[in-house]
């Protein structure tokens, strides 16, 4: 479990907001191309690393994004506060008086300006939106001018921290986890002969509209997909028919977006290996990848396994380690038995 | 030669949420023991120094800055493992959610919030309700979390600390700042003997300079602060109350002291003959040690100068680092100017 949390601190360090993969994807790319041909490519910033024989009638597609949610920068003000939109869904009721890392020409720390209670008149309980936000790098305007500029990209600046036990916490969690599980994966997979083509793509700006996922399933021609995402963990607030307890086990989907085959085949499999799981049951689409991935072309048979999260698109998003390697293993086995 | 930014980081990276000091108190007494002629303490758990100067002070004067900060204090442990909290010290609500945070200076937590993907549409734009607001210290039952928390633990902000390109920011500096000054200045000999206080429970009402005030005894203070700077995004001018990088802040009055007018007036002067840019506090908000220290006894003549602080009270302050050393620089030259008995008639 230690090797595996290491990994996903290295992956949630890389900053890699929807459009702005880069350093993220160059770490991904790293831990993957111990294990298959790996490359970043395309015009969208995706990440493929493909394993297995080519020449396979099977065609397997295993998806997770890349992309985290954050901040773009539109401007600095006249008094030199850098203004900001969301760049995915942020909740902002998590912003105010948060440090910030802005990345800029330098990384720069920055808080998120915050006015003060005795100002608000009885306004503490409303939380403006983002666009009404700043964030302060104390600097005057000229300096914030030389080093800030739109559409740079800011992030919370949270160190990845190890909770008691299994359980971690991290910003971006949402989905450097279900891409975590994935180079488990790969590394799982990576000593079998296996009888498909495997492609792993870690797709970009699914915080946006998932168009990553939409062109890395055209250029891969899966007939067949696993999207690992993450998914609401239990937690107050939560209702727990809408949620998946933590170190429950994956969450597997189930709606009639989704493959029924392919969904109890992972069920099957996970009692077969002792894999502890949950179902989620949607009524309709995932709000996934798997949606757009289904419709790939003339179809994709899509299942989707998630990570049960909690405070999802906070930076203190919490996550089970085991969960992780638990969903890692139900993928791997399927991938494995694939005929 | 003037504090130096490591000591200020040291002072911010050690946990003293109001009532549980020690660790802020062990780490000051060490800095400050070489330098003292006395050092003492008292039931609530006040740092007190004595210094001798070169010459014995016409006034009895005491310098003072706290040494406790805002937090969280563990109230119950739910059946999952989480930990429900009350605030110690005024934390404005909006701050709270989605901070990490360090329980007894060792566990770290989270403070979660239910998903904005299940907000009910009147939840949203609103800041959480304080009662909604949990510490996720990852364990899985109340079992296993009270194995590492009991009820009445504490816990405060944890987030780093940057003083790249001259600005300061980082957790606790209210009053760590203040400290780091006091500290510094105990480590050159003065003009005139003083006694200087690391006050405990500040945040939750002033109670440790209260009994500081009383045992020192003294006839003059000067209490170094850290106040609001509301020169924040969208604030307009006339409601800012001081600006970061305007220099040291002196107060007129706030919600608890009415300061003594001639050292008010000294304080200008000062700066003004020593080229120390300086600020009047402009709003009666806020209040600080003072409150308690100027109507100790029969009363002692009180002054406070302030480092301009944004965001305080939050999981990050940010100052200028300008204004940090020029406010030891005048608190340094008003101290003497006042134990040596100025304002003079």
């Amino acid at each position: 479990m230690e090797e595996l949390k290491k990994l996903l601190f290295r992956l949630c360090s890389a900053p890699g907001t929807s459009g702005a993969e880069e350093s993220a994807a160059e770490t991904a790319v790293r831990e993957l191309e111990k294990y298959g041909t790996t490359r970043a490519e395309g015009a969208m910033g995706n990440v493929v690393c493909t394993m297995g024989n080519p020449d396979a009638r099977r065609r397997i597609l295993l998806d997770a994004h890349l992309d985290q949610i954050g901040l773009v920068v539109t401007g600095v003000d006249e008094r030199g506060f850098v203004r900001v939109a969301p760049c995915g869904g942020v909740d902002r009721r998590v912003l105010p008086g948060s440090p910030m890392t802005v990345c800029g020409r330098e990384t720069l720390r920055g808080i998120v300006s915050c006015m003060p209670p005795h100002l608000l008149e009885g306004g503490e309980d409303k939380v403006v939106p983002v666009e009404k936000m700043a964030v302060d790098l104390g600097l005057p305007r000229d300096r914030v001018m030389e080093l800030v500029s739109p559409g740079d990209r800011v992030l919370w600046q949270v160190q990845p921290r190890a909770l008691l036990g299994s359980r971690v916490t991290a910003a971006g969690l949402d989905d450097r986890a279900g891409v975590c599980v994935l180079i488990r994966c790969a590394e799982l997979l990576s000593r079998e002969k296996l009888n498909c083509r495997l492609s792993i793509l870690l797709s970009s700006r699914e915080e946006v509209g998932g168009q990553g996922a939409v062109t890395g399933a055209f250029a891969q021609e899966p007939d067949e997909a696993l999207v690992v995402d993450v998914s609401f963990g239990t937690q107050p607030g939560v209702a727990e028919q809408k949620s998946g307890r933590l170190s429950g086990g994956p969450m597997i989907g189930v709606a009639p977006s989704l493959n029924h085959a392919i969904t109890q085949e992972l069920a099957r499999l996970a009692r077969k290996r002792e894999i502890p799981f949950q179902y989620e049951v949607m009524g309709g689409k995932t709000g996934t990848n798997a949606d757009s991935i289904g419709i790939s072309r003339a179809g994709v048979r899509c299942a989707l396994a998630s990570v049960p999260l909690r405070n999802m698109h906070t930076p203190a998003e919490v996550v089970d380690l085991t969960d992780l390697e638990n969903t890692a293993r139900l993928l791997a086995g399927y991938v494995k038995e694939a005929r | 030669m003037m504090a130096d930014l490591e000591l200020l980081r040291h002072l911010c990276s050690l946990r003293g949420v109001s009532g549980r000091e020690e660790e802020v108190f062990d780490a000051i007494r060490k800095e400050v023991s070489p330098y003292a002629d006395k050092v003492e303490t008292d039931a609530l758990g006040n740092l007190i120094v004595c210094q001798k100067g070169r010459k014995r002070a016409p006034v009895r004067l005491m310098l003072s800055a706290h040494m406790d900060e805002v937090g969280l204090i563990v109230t119950t442990v739910t059946e999952d493992g989480l930990l429900k909290f009350s605030c110690v010290g005024g934390i404005d609500r909006r701050v709270l959610p989605g901070k990490c945070v360090l329980v007894e200076g060792k566990i770290p937590g989270v403070i979660g919030v239910k998903p904005i993907h299940l907000l009910e549409k009147e939840e949203l734009g609103k800041a959480v309700p304080p009662d909604d607001l949990t510490i996720d210290i990852g364990a899985r039952d109340r079992g296993e979390a009270l194995k590492h928390v009991s009820p009445g633990d504490v816990a405060a902000f944890d987030s780093g600390f940057d003083c790249s390109r001259g600005v300061v920011t980082g957790r606790a500096l209210d009053d760590r700042a203040g400290c780091a000054i006091l500290i510094d200045l105990l480590k050159r000999e003065p003009e005139y003997d003083r006694t200087v206080v690391f006050c405990v429970q500040e945040e939750v009402g002033l109670r440790g300079s209260a009994t500081a005030a009383y045992s020192v005894n003294p006839q003059a203070a000067v209490v170094v602060e850290a106040t609001t700077a509301a020169d924040v995004a969208d604030v307009e001018e006339r409601k800012q109350v001081c600006r970061v990088g305007g220099g040291p802040v002196v107060s007129f009055m706030d919600r608890r002291t009415i300061y003594d007018k001639e050292y008010y007036r000294l304080a200008f002067r000062t700066a003004q003959e020593n080229g120390i840019p300086c600020q009047a506090k402009q709003a009666v908000a806020g209040g600080n040690d003072a409150g308690s220290i100027h109507a100790s006894r029969s009363g002692v003549r009180t002054a406070a100068v302030s480092l301009a602080c944004r965001y305080l009270h939050s999981a990050a302050g940010l100052i200028s680092e300008e204004d940090f050393h020029n406010t030891e620089k005048l608190v340094e030259i008003l101290a003497d100017r006042i134990a040596g008995g100025e304002p003079r008639p």
